[in-house]
């Protein structure tokens, strides 16, 4: 597997389930782009302790993940985590 | 079929309300993720991947045409247009709102629908040959006793937490098994003694994910009338010494095994001998009440010679092998049972749309008695057509798009959801089914191919069966990659088998090349037409297909590996 050059925290949206990645900021949005980067894996948990301390109602089980950086490209670095960040391979009946 | 009586009703109505309630003070913050998720999955409700999944429970698989109407509008209103049919004869939904779940349980619930018994370490929901009640080679329904069984396990407070989910399904003909019965936590066979009475063999610990077991008979004959209370003191067994510091060993395959089948039997007949009651004596009168739910519809007299082969071997070659492949015979003369299989190029396996479950519905109203049934292979069966009308109904179906002539053939492949949608999953199941239907979609090919299963499973934990594929397809993770196991061998019926690995782990791009060397290689060295795919790999071996995969080099390198 690749080096991690970032980490970033991600996690479900409660209302609707969607993909979550957390901001600079401490809010949190739906695309991967805006997602905060931290450069060390405890930094991350941390972060992660704390949202799923204090932000618990908005977000499910947020969590660090490994990621690779090349300009403003947020990479994951596991097939999983890249297609939690697309969405499905396949071609859905109604994309909504 | 069944109508829910005012207790179902109750319960079902109850646990919808309780839920709104739940899902208010989740969203409020007031209980946390970790408070709500135990009663989320009480309800069939998952979190995957990218959204919210509800599953819905189909017992027995058995939908009435306005239930079916039901799902579709649920899919078009609160969902992305489409439902998902699954392993386990249910249906589910990938892309719920929590917001809007509540309103979807009372959606279910006005047609006697519910998503309670398809999630958490509850007795789920029963399954059943989905040929129940019309096989020729059936000795009895099953389904009455399903129903019994779900009165039973719905709710029942000394199952709710079991070490981990336990899975029931029950099969009426002994011939055939199609409802998987020797992969199950608990299998029901029903069967005939020598003196003519009928009763259930009870098979146990069997089933598959990553420590796949054949069940083991615990009862040669189970009298009917103890079949609630027998299964009482299994899961009581289970239950009290089934394993609970490691769920990946807590199924009953897990404890069946560490005691050996002789000592679970002496502990289930020792907890049995103590602890039965009367009151959990099924009496024939509740037996033939719950019958009654399942009487036959109203059949024609028709006359015994249909038109099958004719149409077999008619001009219209679609329809000649619609009819060959997804038409099977009926009980009744003069009707058939269709498969309407769900698995066409380019649709991902066991995806309805809204549009096709409201035709479909429209279609069992007009042709099968307003009866759909759902199977474990991921398609719809109607069961009740007449013979003379399966014209009619194809051309129906095909313009559906639900008129594909390979209902067990090797295009007919079970998938798990796989990575594209599964928290679980190590790897995609989905494109790789999609694959294999446009590289194989050529029917003369399926023809001679003949029936073979390919079964395709994203993990280990094996939604997609592939244990007991003739072909199976594991996904695994490597380094973060997907990667893919290839194994022959399985078969779910009486012929039980779980299939073994061919050799190392395949990259994505090689494994659809792989399953076509295996074809190519089984085609060359089967006895002669009639030899299925199972037969030759039991005859020849695995070397042959190795060769074909790897390489006579490779084939030396990869024997002995683990991937």
């Amino acid at each position: 597997m690749p080096t991690p050059t970032h980490w970033i925290v991600t996690g479900n949206f409660t209302e609707d389930g969607a993909v979550a990645w957390r901001r600079p900021d401490g809010t949190w949005s739906r695309r991967i782009a805006d997602a905060g980067l931290v450069v060390d894996e405890v930094t991350a948990k941390a972060l992660s302790a704390t949202a799923r301390a204090s932000e618990q109602r908005e977000i499910c089980d947020p969590y660090g993940i490994e990621v690779q950086v090349d300009g403003h490209m947020i990479d994951p670095l596991t097939a999983r985590q890249r297609i939690r960040a697309n969405g499905p391979t396949i071609q859905l009946r109604r994309p909504d | 079929m069944y109508q829910y009586d005012d207790y179902d009703r109750r319960i079902i109505t109850e646990r919808a309300d309780q839920f709104r309630g739940q899902v208010s003070r989740r969203l409020s913050g007031e209980i946390t993720e970790e408070e709500f998720k135990p009663l989320r999955l009480q309800n069939g409700l998952y979190m995957q991947l990218h959204a919210y999944m509800l599953r819905v429970a189909i017992p027995y698989g058995l939908l009435g045409s306005a239930q079916v109407r039901k799902l579709a509008h649920i899919a078009r209103t609160y969902d992305r247009g489409y439902g998902h049919l699954t392993t386990r004869q249910n249906l589910q939904y990938n892309w719920p709102k929590l917001t809007e779940v509540p309103a979807i349980l009372d959606e279910l619930a006005s047609v006697e629908m519910h998503a309670v018994q398809t999630s958490g370490n509850c007795i789920r929901n029963i399954t059943a040959d989905h040929f129940a009640g019309i096989a020729r080679d059936e000795l009895e329904d099953p389904r009455p006793y399903c129903e019994i069984l779900r009165q039973w396990s719905t709710f029942h407070p000394e199952f709710a937490h079991l070490p981990r989910k336990f899975k029931i399904a029950v099969t009426g003909a002994p011939g055939t098994d199609r409802a998987a019965v020797r992969f199950h936590d608990i299998g029901l066979r029903i069967v005939e003694n020598a003196s003519g009475e009928r009763g259930f063999e009870v098979l146990v610990g069997g089933g598959l994910g990553r420590t796949p077991m054949i069940g083991e008979v615990v009862r040669e004959f189970l009298p009917k009338r103890y079949l609630l209370s027998f299964i009482e003191s299994i899961l009581r067994v289970y239950n009290l010494h089934g394993r609970r510091d490691n769920k990946f060993k807590a199924r009953i395959k897990i404890l069946v095994s560490a005691l050996g089948i002789d000592e679970f039997r002496r502990r289930v007949e020792e907890d049995w001998e103590a602890s039965r009651t009367p009151e959990l004596e099924l009496a024939d009168e509740e037996v033939a009440r719950v019958s009654a739910f399942f009487a036959p519809p109203p059949y024609e007299t028709l006359p015994a010679n249909d038109r099958v082969d004719a149409l077999v071997l008619g001009r219209d070659r679609e329809l000649g092998n619609w009819v060959r492949n997804n038409v099977v015979a009926h009980k009744v003369p003069g009707y058939s049972a269709v498969v309407i299989s769900v698995k066409k190029p380019g649709i991902p396996p066991g995806d309805v749309s809204d549009t096709q479950l409201d035709a479909i519905a429209d279609v069992a109203d007009r042709y099968s008695f307003g009866h759909v049934v759902v199977t474990h292979t991921q398609n719809l069966v109607l069961p009740d057509v007449k013979t003379s009308e399966l014209p009619g109904l194809h051309a129906e179906l095909r313009a559906l798009d639900l008129g594909e002539a390979n209902a067990n053939k090797l295009t007919d492949v079970i998938t798990c959801p796989g990575l594209d949608y599964c928290d679980l999953a190590n790897a995609r199941s989905i494109p790789l089914s999609l694959e294999i239907a446009q590289r194989f979609d050529r029917i003369d090919y399926l023809n001679d191919v003949g029936d073979v299963s390919i079964k395709i499973s994203g993990c280990i934990n094996a939604c997609g069966h592939h244990h007991v594929g003739n072909i199976g397809i594991l996904g695994i993770d490597k380094r973060g990659e997907e990667f893919y196991q290839l194994m022959l061998g399985g078969s779910p019926g009486n012929d039980a088998s779980i299939g073994k690995i061919l050799g190392r782990a395949l990259a994505q791009d090689e494994i659809v090349d792989a399953v076509e060397k295996v074809l190519g290689r089984y085609l060359d060295a089967r006895e002669s037409p009639d030899e299925r795919f199972l037969e030759t790999v039991r005859r020849v071996g695995f070397d042959p297909f190795k060769e074909a995969v790897y390489g006579t080099a490779d084939l030396l390198e990869t024997t002995g590996d683990s991937p």
